[in-house]
Order: structure tokens, then C-alpha cells, then sequence
């Protein structure tokens, strides 16, 4: 497992966890080779998780806009709404291979604590989910969510309120508890072994779309767009393809496009530092403090990015670029009106780049968005800002 | 070696324990803080921490996650902590603690040259790793300015020796799992107890048996101080209870007071003569 992507990456954290995290790598380094290990964690991604999820054909939105086919990679269609549990499901059997017995985590949007809350619940693992204040407010039905599913939900009100300080306090809580407590980091950040083991797991969706894109039109996408938070839905998707001609982007927030961090788009705008752990891009100000985020959307919402994400931008292999509040929303619209479907607005963000670029590719060429989540949890912030132009 | 580290060694030869207090810097006026090193100077203190805000510090309790928010809002920057050195280090021997974004952004080596050429003796970075140190460029342990490591009692045996032989000044262990302060986390779940680190430290001093080792994290009292030297420790380092009161709106004359107890459990008895005491450590 690579712990460092060019320049990027590391384990920068204080002492106390690093006996954890050599644990944590050598727990996955021999359960990914041991049978009964794969053949659990296969079982409930099928069973429970309901993998694999389908590739689907957006046929309407394809005649609308004229151009390539768009096809949509349906991480909504997974247990929970979202890609999160593809990760939550290995990380949750790790600990319980680790001889854990308590589970925290950080969210921002709410669905990897969802994740998270449910792998906790099936383990018969304690549970709990540091949450920014503010997260609470606009993603309250996963609030309450992961309440049902038997998990403390913790408010952090330090700071934005948002998923920066979550992480934050996720890793003080970490610290404290390291001996009895696995922190199942919901995106490729984070200190080393999380990025590589998080798209590790992730990368099911970049095997399932490139086995399922060969069936069916006989070689890779041409255009495969994912939106980047922290990065694990994209580096999934990328992983498998990195070899191959797909065209890869990634789409960061650009939030309402003012405000001194440029939104949350840490590879478009940000420089080069050490947070949570990671050397990596992100958005800081001139004497290093990290600068506030702002998007509509609270899987954005960060000030960082995953390391390998890093590397890819610098080696030139994935395009990096971003969506606006306001793009995410007319795609969020057109996408429910279009297909029949409710995205969340996370992955509203690549559709929002997708219909961009569509009309002005050759018909015969196929685009593919991971649709990373569904939209219930956004409903209510969605009707807050109003419809679409 | 830093003049920090040379003092602390000193000591340890004297047998004499030492106490290290930290505030952080930008939290109060620089008359107060500077009012403040004069005070822990005259109750007996052998250096300062000198903190430097980050936005998200990783490693702390909510008194310096306090502090540090103040600290920002008030517009501190690396200019001002530059300004403030020479006049701590006028007092009292200073190892300035920050986090490791903070000096690479202002240039790795280039920030800690700037920070020894402004009197600091030493430098603690809670988020870099032992594998970290060749970020700092070839710099480190040399030219009078420490990078001192941290350890934890998470840490297995190889690894703290390996801290040990690497550290610059002397050695900082962790005295518990868990962020600094006085055990009240943000959540019930961050309130851990201090744990008996005898073995950790005998096994320091045997590797390194000129080394300092500095107990911190949690001190509340004179008796924390005196355990710590109980267990071998050369010296113990108090952060949270003080900035605690400062945040408060206490004065110098009234943290002079807490100090001054705290260096009491430095010379209640001489260093590593009786044994361990009990008191649920
Ligand atoms: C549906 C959905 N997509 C994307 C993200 C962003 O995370 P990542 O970039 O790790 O995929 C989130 C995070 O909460 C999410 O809920």
C-alpha cells in the first residue's frame, strides 16, 4: 500500500496513534489476502449493500443536450444512498478483526456517519459520529438516521461547524481511545494507510463501471467525470482506469464562486500543506491557518483533499476542476426532471460539469458520472434556495 | 544544543527537576504574556513554551483550541511571535510549540532559522512523526535550535529508543492517551487519567543516559509535578491549567501563585530517591 503519491501524503500525527495506524495496515495487509475475510466482506456487499450497482443509460438527458452518451455509475442505488458503505463495510470488518469494539467517526453530509452507524449496528459495534454543528442543521434527516440506527451523533461546534472540525475532533477522540476505538475515516484523507485503504475499498465502483462499460459498448468510457470532497467516490472510479485512455475528471465546489477560499476547490485554488495528517493541497491562507470553505453541498465542504488526488493533478493524469453552488443546483434539477432521479448534491456538481461538456463530444463517444449519493438528505436545502433558473 | 536543552541537562546531572510552562502566544496582550514570563521566572520556572496558533490543532484539549481561536481573532501572525521571542528568551530559556503547516509555510528550515535567530532554544511540532524530520531539511539539531520528538505510552519499546536517540534537547512523553488539558475533553470520551511512564523513562535514560526526559499533558497540581519526577522523569511541563486562568482574565501575580505551588512538587525531595507513589496513577 503506497504511503506516499509523489510528494504527497504521510502519517503527520502525534505519536500516540502511529502503533494504530501500522496496525491498522498490517490488519489489511493480511485481510485482504484471507479467503474467509474477502468471501464476508463479498456476501454483505451483495446482500446487504446491494452491489453491484447498475451502470444506466441517461437516455433523456442524452437527446436533450445532443452529445455524448451519458451514462450514470449508480453509487445512490447502494445501501444507504451513497458510495460510503463500500468503505464503512470493509473498514467495519477490519475492526472487528482489530478486536475493536467502539467506532467513531467524522461526516459531513451525514452519509458516511449513516455508513458508518449501520456497519456499527450490523458488528454489534458502539457507535459514534462527530458532526459539525452546522452539518446538523442542513442535513437533518441523517441526523436522525443515524440516531435510529443506534449511534450517538456528536455536534462539534468548534470553528465552521463544518467537516474540517469534524475530522478534527474525530482524531482527539482517536487519541484518547486508541486502544479500544477503530476512527473509520469516511474519505481517501487522512494519514497514512487511510487514503490507500479507503480507495482500496472505493475501487469496486472503478472495476464494477469498467467491466460493465466493456459488456456493454466493448472498451473503456471516454469521459468519466466524479466529484471530489475529500476524494473517495472519485479515486474509486479513477483507480481502475488510471491505466487506460479514459478521460478522467474530477470536480471540486466552487461554493457561491466568492469568499477567499474560492468555495472548497482545495486542487483548483489551494497550495501545498500538511492537515489531518496528509501532505497534501489545500486552502490556507499566507501564515499557514486554514482558511474557511463555503458550498452548498456538506461532502464538499473541505479545505483538503485526498493526497493521491494531489499527485494525479500535479502528473497531469486527472483534470481537476469546479462547479458552483448554483450549477449544482440546475443540474440537481434537470437530473430529477431528466431521469427520475434525486442526486445528491455532491455528485449534482460533476453532472453540473458533465452537461457542460456533453453537447461538444461526438454521439458516438460515451460519458460516465459517478452518481456518488442520493438527494433525500438535501431535500429540504434544496427547497430552502429556491428552483432552478 | 539549544541553551534550553543545556539547562535541562544541567539539571538532570544536579539531580534537580525542572518545569517548563506554556502559554500561548497572541492569546493576551504581549505585556501580559511577556508579565507572565517574568512571573514564572521569579517563582522558579526553568523555561517557557511559547504556543503558536493553528487553525486545527490536532493534538489539543479545548483550553489551547480556546486560546489558539483567541489568539487567530486577535490577528496574530509568525511576525509578531518573531517579535515576542527575544524578549522571552531575555528571561527564560524557550522552546516554541506550534504545528508543522505553520513552518512550512513560512519555509521549513527558513522558519526555524528565523525562530533561533530570534532566541528560541527549541522547537515542538505535536504532528511530526520521527519520519517527518527530513522535512525540516538537514538543519535539524544543529545551530543551537532543537526539534524536540515526542512520545507517548503508545509507543512500543524500539520505537521509543529510536525517539530517544533522535530527539533534540530532550525527550517529551506524552504522559496519557489523550489531547492536552486537564482530562475534561470535549466529550466524555477524551477524559483519560495520566499513566505510570517508570519503565518508558528508565528505558530512555538507559539509551540515552544524559538525555532529558519531560513529562506533560494533564499536570493539575504540585502532586501531578512530583509523580512525574517519582517516576524518573527529569521535569514535568504545565500548559492547560495555566492558560486555563489566563483565558479566564487571570492576572501574572495570581498565575505567579499557581506556579509557585508547582515548583514546589519540584523540591520537595530530590530527584528518583523514593519510590513511585501510588495515588491511582
Ligand atoms: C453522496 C456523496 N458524494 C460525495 C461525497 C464526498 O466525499 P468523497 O469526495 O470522499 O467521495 C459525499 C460526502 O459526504 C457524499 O455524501
Amino acid at each position: 500500500m503506497p504511503e506516499w503519491y509523489g510528494p504527497y501524503g504521510g502519517s503527520y500525527v502525534p505519536e500516540t496513534l502511529i502503533p494504530a495506524l501500522k496496525e491498522l495496515e498490517s490488519a489489511w495487509k493480511s485481510a485482504r489476502r484471507d479467503p474467509e475475510f474477502r468471501s464476508r466482506f463479498q456476501e454483505l456487499a451483495r446482500d446487504w449493500g446491494g452491489r453491484p450497482t447498475p451502470l444506466y443509460f441517461a437516455e433523456r438527458l442524452t437527446r436533450e443536450l445532443g452529445g455524448a452518451e451519458i451514462y450514470l455509475k449508480r453509487e445512490d442505488l447502494v445501501h444507504g444512498g451513497a458510495h460510503k458503505l463500500n468503505n464503512a463495510l470493509g473498514q467495519g470488518l477490519l475492526a472487528l478483526r482489530l478486536g475493536k469494539r467502539r467506532l467513531i467517526a467524522e461526516t459531513g453530509a451525514g452519509q458516511h456517519g449513516v455508513a458508518t452507524a449501520m456497519i456499527g449496528a450490523k458488528l454489534g459495534l458502539t457507535t459514534e459520529v462527530y458532526m459539525g454543528a452546522a452539518d446538523m442543521e442542513r442535513q437533518q434527516p441523517n441526523v436522525l438516521r443515524m440516531r435510529l440506527l443506534g449511534a450517538t451523533v456528536r455536534p462539534v461546534t468548534q470553528g465552521q461547524q463544518t467537516l474540517k472540525e469534524a475530522i478534527n475532533e474525530a482524531l482527539r477522540d482517536w487519541i484518547a481511545n486508541v486502544q479500544d476505538t477503530h476512527y473509520l475515516l469516511g474519505s481517501a484523507v487522512g494519514p497514512h494507510p487511510f487514503p490507500s485503504l479507503v480507495a482500496d475499498f472505493q475501487s469496486v465502483i472503478g472495476r464494477e463501471l469498467r467491466r460493465q462499460s466493456r459488456a456493454r459498448w466493448g472498451r473503456d468510457p471516454d469521459l468519466v467525470l466524479a466529484c471530489v470532497g475529500g476524494g473517495s467516490n472519485a479515486i474509486g472510479t479513477f483507480h481502475p482506469l488510471l491505466r487506460g485512455p479514459a478521460r478522467l475528471i474530477g470536480v471540486e465546489a466552487r461554493g457561491s464562486g466568492e469568499g477567499p477560499g474560492g468555495g472548497a476547490a482545495s486542487l483548483v485554488r489551494g497550495s501545498v500543506g500538511v492537515l489531518h495528517g496528509m501532505r497534501t493541497y489545500l486552502l490556507q491562507d499566507e501564515e499557514g491557518q486554514i482558511l474557511p470553505t463555503q458550498s452548498v453541498s456538506a461532502g464538499l465542504d473541505y479545505a483538503g483533499v485526498g493526497p493521491e488526488h494531489a499527485w494525479l493533478k500535479d502528473s497531469g493524469r486527472v483534470e481537476y476542476t469546479a462547479a458552483t453552488d448554483r450549477q449544482a443546483l440546475e443540474a440537481f434539477h434537470r437530473l430529477a426532471r431528466t431521469e427520475g432521479i434525486l442526486p445528491a448534491l455532491e455528485p449534482s456538481h460533476a453532472l453540473a460539469v458533465a452537461i457542460q461538456r456533453a453537447p461538444d463530444l461526438p454521439r458516438d463517444q460515451h460519458l460516465v458520472v459517478t452518481l456518488s449519493g442520493r438527494g433525500d438528505k438535501d431535500l429540504a436545502e434544496v427547497q430552502r434556495l429556491g428552483p432552478a433558473r | 544544543m539549544g541553551r534550553l536543552g543545556e539547562v535541562l541537562r544541567q539539571r538532570r546531572q544536579r539531580r534537580e527537576g525542572s518545569l517548563l510552562t506554556y502559554l500561548m502566544a497572541g492569546s493576551v496582550p504581549p505585556e501580559t504574556f511577556l508579565g507572565c514570563v517574568r512571573a514564572f521566572r521569579a517563582a522558579g520556572v526553568t523555561g517557557m513554551e511559547v504556543g503558536f496558533p493553528f487553525s486545527d490543532p490536532m493534538a489539543e484539549g479545548p483550553v489551547i483550541q480556546r486560546a489558539a481561536s483567541r489568539s487567530l481573532a486577535r490577528g496574530t501572525r509568525w511576525s509578531d511571535l518573531l517579535a515576542l521571542l527575544p524578549q522571552v528568551s531575555g528571561e527564560l530559556p524557550v522552546a516554541v510549540m506550534t504545528y508543522l503547516n505553520v513552518v512550512l509555510r513560512h519555509g521549513g528550515e527558513k522558519a526555524l532559522t528565523e525562530l533561533r535567530e530570534h532566541g528560541a532554544d527549541a522547537v515542538i511540532l505535536p504532528d511530526l512523526p520521527l519520519e517527518g524530520l527530513r522535512d525540516l531539511g538537514p538543519h535539524r539539531r544543529t545551530d543551537g535550535l532543537d526539534i524536540v520528538l515526542l512520545a507517548s505510552p503508545a509507543t512500543g519499546e524500539e520505537r521509543l529508543l529510536r525517539l530517544a536517540r533522535r530527539t533534540g534537547g530532550f525527550l517529551y512523553l506524552v504522559s496519557r492517551y489523550g489531547t492536552t488539558g486537564l482530562g475534561g475533553g470535549t466529550t466524555p470520551s477524551t477524559r483519560t487519567h495520566p499513566l505510570d511512564l517508570t519503565e518508558e523513562i528508565r528505558q530512555v535514560h538507559e539509551e540515552r543516559p544524559r538525555l532529558p526526559v519531560l513529562a506533560g499533558f494533564g499536570v493539575r497540581d504540585a502532586q501531578d509535578v512530583r509523580s512525574f519526577l517519582d517516576q524518573g522523569a527529569d521535569g514535568a511541563i504545565v500548559g492547560s491549567l495555566l492558560q486555563d486562568r489566563l483565558n479566564e482574565g487571570a492576572d501574572p501575580s495570581e498565575l505567579e501563585a499557581t506556579v509557585r505551588s508547582l515548583v514546589e512538587g519540584l523540591s520537595s525531595k530530590r530527584l528518583g530517591l523514593d519510590a513511585t507513589r501510588e495515588r491511582g496513577l
